[in-house]
């Protein structure tokens, strides 16, 4: 009985993400929005948790155990990777730069500026989350 | 035989055979370097190599994969809310860091790509280096960008930031795990959550925070961007 109950939470929350996409699919072609459906169905899940206040249970564990698996659904994607041909030698040497230089960079000014931005604002103390 | 090769029948079970695998060698080496993603994706691509599969064949068998991936995104919104608590307390820093922080990525490795001469397809693809692969994915599918080289971009900086962005921040005397996890959420989506969960679940918290908004963000504004920009 209790695992027919869990079964039934786990199909109900797997039903909202569904349905969520659904919903910002069509939302999405309705107006032509440039916006994915897949996103505008998380703000409308977001919006939705928001106004509902809480998470139910079977959507968490359904959640959970979705993005757990997250590197497999984009693997196919990433394969891909290995099958790119048509990129010259400064494209390459472009996007080696892009990701190592640009990534570090823009890491370590966003960690300044909200190092900074909290020192400004009295009641945040330091939070080393030591626990 | 070779139709079955390039049935989901065998090519599903292959990519879990590889995604297991990816993890079980990410858990004993201990390094970000090889995030489960590096270690399947070299697998299957040998496999596929060996087998004399074609990638457009692989790439439809995995169909259901590709389906998920859809609704993992509407999941995201569940850590999202869960965390909601936390943006109340250190509020407008955080909002302004993830606004400037969102913008500033792409644009530093769009420039810098640019630099070096590389041609529109790449700096494309760039635009959505730091947001979580899923929604990477939809948004290159929304401005007409390459998803296997997005999908690369997206892996391949998460993994950059996750090894050498701690250790970076750590010499800059920057300890506080708000700010440590907040930075690798934006710059480095889930690689980088990942990553800072090992350090604290407030870290991880953060990040998270910080993945989610900033992909959301990134999502709203991009398309509109790139459609005045033509």
């Amino acid at each position: 009985m209790d695992s027919f109950r869990q079964i039934a939470h786990w199909l109900c929350g797997a039903a909202i993400l569904l349905g969520c996409e659904f919903l910002g699919r069509k939302i999405s072609a309705a107006f032509s929005l440039p916006v994915p459906g897949s996103v505008l169905g998380m703000l409308l899940l977001l919006l939705g948790l928001m106004v509902y206040g809480g998470v139910p249970r079977g959507l968490a564990r359904v959640s959970e155990q979705l993005l757990r698996l997250l590197a497999l659904l984009f693997l196919p994607a990433a394969v891909g990777v290995f099958y790119l041909r048509d990129l010259s030698a400064a494209d390459w040497l472009g996007l080696l730069a892009a990701t190592v230089f640009g990534t570090l960079l823009s890491l370590l000014l966003c960690a300044l500026l909200l190092k900074q931005l909290l020192k400004q604002s009295p009641r945040n103390g330091e939070e080393r989350g030591d626990e | 035989m070779s139709e079955l090769l390039q049935s989901p029948l065998f090519v599903l079970p292959l990519n879990v055979c590889a995604f297991l695998l990816g993890v079980a060698i990410y858990r004993r080496s201990g390094t970000a370097l090889l995030h489960p993603i590096v270690g399947a994706g070299f697998l299957v691509a040998a496999v596929l190599w060996s087998l004399d599969i074609s990638y457009s064949d692989y790439r439809n068998a995995s169909g259901l994969l590709y389906a998920l991936l859809g609704p993992a995104v509407v999941a995201l919104a569940v850590p999202l809310k869960q965390n909601l608590a936390i943006i109340r307390r250190a509020g407008w820093p955080l909002a302004v860091t993830l606004a400037v922080g969102a913008l500033l990525a792409p644009v530093v490795a769009i420039a810098i790509a640019f630099l070096f001469g590389a041609a529109e397809p790449v700096l494309l693809a760039l635009s959505g280096k730091s947001i979580t692969t899923p929604i990477a994915l939809a948004l290159a599918e929304k401005i007409h960008a390459a998803q296997s080289l997005t999908a690369g971009i997206v892996v391949f900086t998460g993994v950059v930031g996750a090894v050498f962005g701690p250790p970076l921040l750590e010499r800059l005397n920057i300890r506080d795990h708000r700010i440590i996890g907040f930075a690798l959420g934006i710059n480095a989506h889930a690689v980088g959550t990942a990553r800072s969960l090992e350090f604290s679940a407030l870290c991880g918290a953060f990040a998270a925070l910080a993945m989610g908004l900033c992909g959301a963000l990134t999502a709203l504004v991009l398309p509109l961007l790139v459609d005045a920009l033509n």
